[in-house]
Formats: C-alpha cells, sequence, structure tokens
C-alpha cells in the first residue's frame, strides 16, 4: 500500500466518489494524513462520501484537517456525507463540522514603522510624566490632609516599612560604598603618585565619596531595592483588588499605601548616605594606607582640615530629593498595575529605569545650582 | 441535555484514573485519610464536598502536581507518583487541565496560549498550527477575533473557554476541570455546562469536575463522589446521593436543590 494509502484511499464504486479513511487518524499522524489529503490530489466533485469502515481511531484535529481540506478544493457542507462510521465517531465528524467555521490565519502583531513608533512612545511618555503629576497633586493633598488630621498617619506601617528600606540595606550599601572608596582613591593615588602629591588623595576621596559618589549610588541601589518592592508589593495588590478593598473600607489608598512609603524612605536615605560617606572614606583610607603609606591618623587629620562641612551636608540634602522622586514614581507605578501578572513585571522594570534615570538627571541639576550659589 | 445518551453503559468499561487509598497531610492536619475511587472511560464525573475537604489538593495529587503522604494513583495504566520522568511527560500529552482561573499565560496572546502544547509536544509544520488554533476555538465557542486578544482583555467566561481550548490542545483521553463554573453567571456556567457534556459526548472523553455548582450536578453529571472529612462518603448516580442520609449531603442539596429543580 502506497504511503498515502495507508490513510485514505479514493475509490468510485457505482458513479459515487467514495473516500476510505483508514488507520489511526490522531493528532500524532497529523502531518503524514494532511501529506496523504495532497497526494490525493483531489478535484472538486458533485458528491463524496466519507466512509469510516476501516477507520480505527478519529480525534478533532485529525477530522479538522479533512473537512479544512475538502473545503481548499471547493465542496461545500451539501456535497460530503459520511457513512458506515463508528457512532463515536460520527457524533466527533457531526461536532467538528458544526463548529468548523472558515478560521482566518490568528491576527498578526501589528508592525509599526520606526518613526510611528517613535511617536507612539513619546505620547506614552507624556502621558506617563502627566500621570505622574497628578499623582503628585493627589498625594500633596492628601499630606495637606494630613497635617490637620495627623492621626491619620501611619506609624506602625512606616516604621516597618523604615526597616526594610534602611536597616535591611545597610549591610550592601557599606559594601558597595566601601569598594568604590577603595576603587577610586586606588585610581586617584596612582596619578597622584606620580606627581607626588599623595596627600591630596584624601581630599579627593572626600569630597568625591560625600557629594557625589555616595549619594548617587545609594539613591541607586534603594532605587533597585525598595523602589522595585514598592511597585511589586503595590502592583500585586491591584492584581488582587487589594487597593479597591482599601477605597471601599472608606480608606484612602494614598493614606495607607504611599505616605508611609514615603516618609520612611525620605528618612532612610539621608540616613544610608551617611552609612556610604563613611564607608566609602573607609576604603579610601585602606588604600592609602596600603598604596600611599598615607596612615589613619594623618589620612583623618588631612580630611578634617580640607573637607567642608558642606561636602556631605549636600550630599544629605540632595538625598532626600532622591528618595521622594523614588517613592512617588515606585507608587505610582504600583498603581499603574493592570489586572496581569505581565503588566507588574514590565511596570517594576519601569520603575526602575525610571527611578535611575531622575536620580542622576537631579544630581545634574544640584551640581548646577550648587555651582550657581556656590556651596 | 439528554443525560441518558451518555455512554456509561459502554462497550469497553476500563477504567482511566484509580485512587487508592490516598493520604495527605499538611504538617499535622491530616486532609485525605485514605481516599479510593475509580473513573471509568467516557463518564462525566463530579467531585463536591465542602470548603477544606481537599478537592483542588486531590486534582493536584492525581496529575503529579503535588505527592500525596500514601496511596497509589493509576491515570491511563500509569502509576503517577512512581514512574519515570519519560513516562510523565507522556502521561502529560494524555490528560487536560482547566484550572481554576484559567492559568493563561498573561504575556502571551490566546491564540499563543493555545499553540503552546502545540509547538511544545508536536512537530507539526508552522503552517498547520493556526488554522488547528482557530479551530480549537471554534471547538469552544470563542470566535476567531478573539484569538489576537491578550487573556487580560477577557471576561472571566471567555477566559475559561480559551483555557479549555489549551487543555483540549493535545487531543486528551481524560480531563481534568476545576470549579470551571464559578465566577460565571449562571447563564455563562450552564452554557459552560452543556458545551462540556457536548464535547464529551462526542470526543468520547473522560471529564472529571471539581465543583460547588448544584446545577452542573444536576444538568450533566453520570456520577458523583462526595469527600468529606478526608474520606469518599458517597459515590454513586447524583439521584441516588441525594438520597442519603448524611448531614453533609442533605445540607447540601436541600439547601438549593428546590430552585434549581425547579429551574429545570
Amino acid at each position: 500500500m502506497s504511503e498515502a494509502g495507508r490513510w485514505i484511499h479514493h475509490e468510485v464504486e457505482e458513479g459515487a466518489d467514495i473516500l476510505y479513511l483508514t488507520g489511526v487518524w490522531r493528532l500524532s499522524n497529523l502531518i503524514a494524513i494532511a501529506d496523504a489529503l495532497r497526494a490525493l490530489g483531489l478535484a472538486a466533485r458533485k458528491h463524496f462520501v466519507l466512509d469510516g469502515s476501516r477507520l480505527q481511531e478519529l480525534d478533532t484535529a485529525a477530522s479538522f484537517i479533512l473537512y479544512r481540506y475538502l473545503a481548499t478544493i471547493g465542496c461545500t457542507e451539501a456535497m460530503v456525507s459520511a457513512r458506515r462510521f463508528a457512532r463515536k465517531h460520527e457524533r466527533l465528524l457531526a461536532l467538528v463540522h458544526e463548529r468548523m467555521a472558515c478560521p482566518p490565519a490568528a491576527g498578526k502583531s501589528m508592525h509599526l514603522g520606526l518613526l510611528q513608533r517613535l511617536g507612539a512612545a513619546a505620547i506614552n511618555m507624556w502621558r506617563l510624566l502627566q500621570s505622574h503629576n497628578a499623582f503628585v497633586g493627589a498625594l500633596a493633598l492628601e499630606l495637606l490632609s494630613l497635617i490637620r488630621r495627623p492621626k491619620l498617619f501611619r506609624l506602625k506601617e512606616t516604621v516597618s516599612q523604615f526597616e526594610t528600606i534602611c536597616l535591611d540595606a545597610i549591610p550592601i550599601v557599606a559594601l558597595v560604598t566601601f569598594l568604590i572608596g577603595v576603587v577610586f582613591a586606588y585610581l586617584l593615588g596612582l596619578q597622584a603618585q606620580r606627581y607626588g602629591a599623595n596627600i591630596f588623595v584624601v581630599d579627593g576621596v572626600g569630597l568625591a565619596i560625600c557629594r557625589e559618589l555616595s549619594p548617587l549610588l545609594v539613591a541607586v541601589i534603594v532605587a533597585g531595592r525598595s523602589g522595585a518592592a514598592f511597585t511589586a508589593q503595590i502592583g500585586t495588590m491591584k492584581v488582587q483588588e487589594e487597593i479597591d478593598a482599601i477605597s471601599t473600607l472608606g480608606l484612602s489608598p494614598i493614606q495607607v499605601l504611599v505616605i508611609p512609603r514615603l516618609a520612611a524612605i525620605t528618612i532612610a536615605l539621608p540616613l544610608l548616605v551617611f552609612v556610604g560617606d563613611l564607608m566609602g572614606i573607609a576604603g579610601g583610607m585602606l588604600i592609602a594606607a596600603w598604596q600611599l603609606d598615607i596612615f589613619a591618623s594623618t589620612f583623618l587629620d588631612r580630611l578634617h582640615s580640607v573637607l567642608p562641612m558642606s561636602a556631605p551636608v549636600v550630599g544629605m540634602v540632595k538625598a532626600p530629593v532622591f528618595a521622594a522622586f523614588i517613592a512617588i514614581i515606585a507608587c505610582r507605578m504600583g498603581m499603574l498595575v493592570a489586572r496581569d501578572a505581565r503588566s507588574v513585571g514590565m511596570n517594576t522594570t519601569s520603575t526602575v529605569v525610571q527611578s535611575v534615570v531622575w536620580v542622576i538627571v537631579l544630581d545634574a541639576v544640584f551640581a548646577v545650582v550648587f555651582q550657581r550659589l556656590e556651596i | 441535555m439528554d443525560t441518558n445518551a451518555t455512554p456509561l453503559t459502554g462497550q469497553r468499561s476500563d477504567a482511566v484514573l484509580k485512587v487508592d487509598s490516598i493520604v495527605t497531610r499538611f504538617g499535622r492536619e491530616v486532609i485525605h485519610d485514605g481516599v479510593s475511587f475509580t473513573v471509568e472511560r467516557g463518564e462525566v464525573v463530579a467531585l463536591i464536598g465542602g470548603s477544606g475537604t481537599g478537592k483542588s489538593v486531590l486534582v493536584k495529587e492525581v496529575i503529579g502536581l503535588l505527592r500525596p503522604a500514601g496511596g497509589i494513583v493509576q491515570l491511563l495504566d500509569t502509576d503517577v507518583w512512581n514512574c519515570g520522568q519519560e513516562e510523565m511527560n507522556a502521561l502529560r500529552r494524555r490528560f487536560g487541565m482547566l484550572f481554576q482561573d484559567g492559568a493563561l499565560f498573561s504575556s502571551l496572546t490566546v491564540a499563543e496560549n493555545i499553540a503552546v502544547p502545540f509547538l511544545e509536544h508536536t512537530d507539526l509544520p508552522a503552517e498547520l498550527i493556526p488554522p488547528l488554533v482557530g479551530f480549537k476555538l471554534a471547538l469552544v465557542g470563542l470566535p476567531p477575533e478573539a484569538g489576537a486578544k491578550m487573556p487580560a482583555e477577557l471576561s472571566g467566561g471567555m477566559r475559561k473557554r480559551v483555557a479549555l481550548a489549551r487543555a483540549l490542545a493535545l487531543e486528551p483521553e481524560i480531563l481534568f476541570l476545576d470549579e470551571p463554573t464559578s465566577g460565571l453567571d449562571p447563564i455563562g456556567a450552564r452554557a459552560f455546562d452543556s458545551m462540556v457534556r457536548v464535547l464529551s459526548d462526542s470526543l468520547g472523553l473522560t471529564v472529571f469536575i471539581v465543583t460547588h455548582d448544584l446545577d452542573t450536578l444536576l444538568s450533566i453529571i453520570d456520577r458523583v463522589i462526595v469527600l468529606s472529612a478526608g474520606k469518599v462518603i458517597a459515590d454513586g448516580r447524583v439521584d441516588a446521593v441525594m438520597q442519603l442520609d448524611d448531614p453533609w449531603i442533605r445540607d447540601y442539596f436541600s439547601a438549593r436543590a428546590p430552585a434549581a429543580r425547579g429551574g429545570n
């Protein structure tokens, strides 16, 4: 028997076209069946009779392929009839026949041109900024009402947030800033040694760590750690309709969820920056002693005389501003989560990206402002 | 719905699922204390029981997601908890599972969701898959346009239909449904029920339904298994089980039976 004959056999009996279905018509044999049908090379006739007497098994996929083939060669429903099928196969064929709308290929995902995508991205960005703005407004109103009714403030929630944002972050913040202190002092030392200006490494490390590196790095760490967590927490609550439940209970989601986080992170970040200052300087001190023969006492003495108080203060003034931006972006993105798991992931990513970008933009703005103010 | 047309008296009476003295414990809490029953090919069987009697847990144990503390599950002649990875994977192609909330992959469109089993378990050529997916959609009564939608855009009823289409993709021999009608309006629920019955009758599918829905029980179920206090307390035709003198069964059926019967 030929390969095609294993599945389907065409015979003309008494002027009628009979198609004998043979063997196991199941999904696992679907490719061979489709090939066999194509190999038949039938043209549309007046009438086809499907014969099931030689059929062992049949499933919906195989029946669908058969009807689809008959449709492609131009057979209409009225031109096909079935005979000698087992009762269950008959029922199955009937169901497939009934449900078979000719399905168009599944909708292709839209491919936009470069310009269109650019435009769509710009519009989305604009809308996002607008909605951030509106959110800041709502937040400000809630903060005002907090001044009138201080009892609304959720101290317990704030303290527990503070613990996860600040205390739990100390090890990672300490490690990262310490290592940056080491790297910075090492590179600076290499240059300073050439000119015999070893002692100026102290000036450089102190200023850079306190004024720029520590605030920036700590903000980035907190954005990645706590900002992402805010979005994921609030987003998951949104998916579970917990936010709606909060509103329904007569509470304001901003009071319950956003303000404690905002307060905690605004207090936590300057403190973490202080930890970062100390650890960064400690890292620099280690390298200074090891590579440049500046001992700790000399280092501290020099630091005391050259590092203006304004440097760490500037760093710690910037921190709460970074913190507020991170909290607002993170909570906002959490609230914007749609009702599915995927958007929690997307918004969390977006929170981290937006926070880091904003932190750097703000840092640049601060640099210019402080320059003008000659601080 | 003509319940008499079911192949209960079927030519072959082979068991597709045998559950033998299953024991489940969560910590010290005993959920199942020797649960046993059998499901024959072509039957539509319901598992009922109060909240917390471990109905969904039992289904998870049957399909190999959660290991019971003791007992044997024999699904399509494979010992689920005593077989190799290969055997288990082969078995997974032979049954379908509809999770409570559909469990559609939220990052894929409806059509992609249904295509997943085809792509993972068959080597069908790419041009055959979209028409098959479209057909599966039609089979569960969804328009082809639904294929391009994301799961988040669907209503609860449509979600369940899509999940059913995905569960039916590989032409399973047995289908597990976990609370298929929960969260659907009565009209949608009845439509879903009758669709399940039609599919089961014409595809010769064995269906195992975990449900709370009395209307489902009274309309499409051949046999009902009642789980209570860790044991099977009743197993039989719905009308027979209804007559049993057990407090929980009495409460369950009397709670809504008059209205439900009036509706039929």
